[in-house]
């Protein structure tokens, strides 16, 4: 059962990110993106984090998402503006070719893990009590400067949408 | 029978779709995606490690990666707004500021 649904999960998950290289659409991308986006939160769950799995949901499929949308939606891209992509093979290849070594070590290093299989654990894994307990306590510090960035992010975001046209 | 191997497996793949996307693509918008698409299949790694281990401490990394994501998207879509108002197109050929050739 496991195993059947990260089959379907991660086929879906890699079926959305090759939509998002291929759509020629910025909208179909993105689509393709929400695809991609809430099949890894199904895996996410799989791996029984369920506090990780609902804020993905509850972010990116509902937050980020729906910003990007608006901004398609505001932005009202026509078909002119779009750049000429013809698709290109060469530099496809050659991203593959540069791509290939970092998978294969990555892959082959955790090879060398002993072989542990990943059910879905009972009890409160991966629930917000245990990940609130390091949150607070080890990681306070990175946790207090997100806080910041974020504020400096939603500063940048309203500057530079009312900076003036110049020229 | 899934171990951290296949999780692995699957997260680089889609990180390379992720940095293909960004490398191959010439719109701002899809460029975008990709850098989105390479920072989650970076926290499906951490969360199955944080899982092989039976310990937080990947998932705090995991969830921090997430909300920098957050912040990142605040910035990079108006940032896009921004552009798209001033040029009027989503080519980024077209958007070389600083290479001190205006297009």
């Amino acid at each position: 059962m496991a195993e059947a649904l990260f089959v379907i999960l991660s086929l879906l998950m890699l079926l959305g990110g090759a939509g998002v290289l291929f759509f020629r659409q910025p909208l179909h991308a993105g689509m393709s993106f929400i695809v991609s986006i809430i099949a890894l939160a199904g895996l996410f769950a799989l791996l029984s984090h369920t506090f990780l799995f609902m804020v993905q949901i509850i972010l990116y499929a509902g937050a980020v998402i729906t910003l990007m949308l608006f901004v398609i939606m505001v932005l009202n891209v026509q078909e002119s503006v779009l750049p000429d992509e013809s698709l290109q093979p060469k530099t496809l290849f050659i991203g593959v070719l540069c791509l290939a070594p970092i998978v294969i070590a990555v892959v082959k290093t955790l090879g060398t893990l002993p072989f542990k299989e990943l059910y879905i654990v009972p009890g409160d894994f991966g629930g917000i009590e245990l990940l609130g307990a390091k949150l607070f306590t080890t990681w306070v510090l990175p946790f207090e400067l997100i806080s910041v960035l974020l504020l400096v992010a939603l500063v940048a975001a309203v500057i530079l949408a009312k900076q003036k046209e110049r020229g | 029978m899934i171990g951290v191997q296949a999780y692995a497996l699957v997260a680089m793949l889609l990180f390379s779709l992720g940095a293909l996307a960004v490398v191959t693509r010439k719109n701002i918008f899809v460029i975008y995606l990709g850098i989105e698409l390479m920072l989650n299949a970076l926290n499906l790694l951490l969360i199955a490690l944080s899982r092989y281990h039976m310990g937080m401490e990947s998932g705090v990394m995991a969830l921090l990666i997430i909300g920098v994501a957050a912040a990142e998207a605040a910035v990079f879509l108006s940032l896009i707004v921004t552009l798209y108002r001033q040029r009027k197109t989503l080519d980024v050929d077209n958007l070389r500021i600083t290479a001190g050739e205006e297009a």
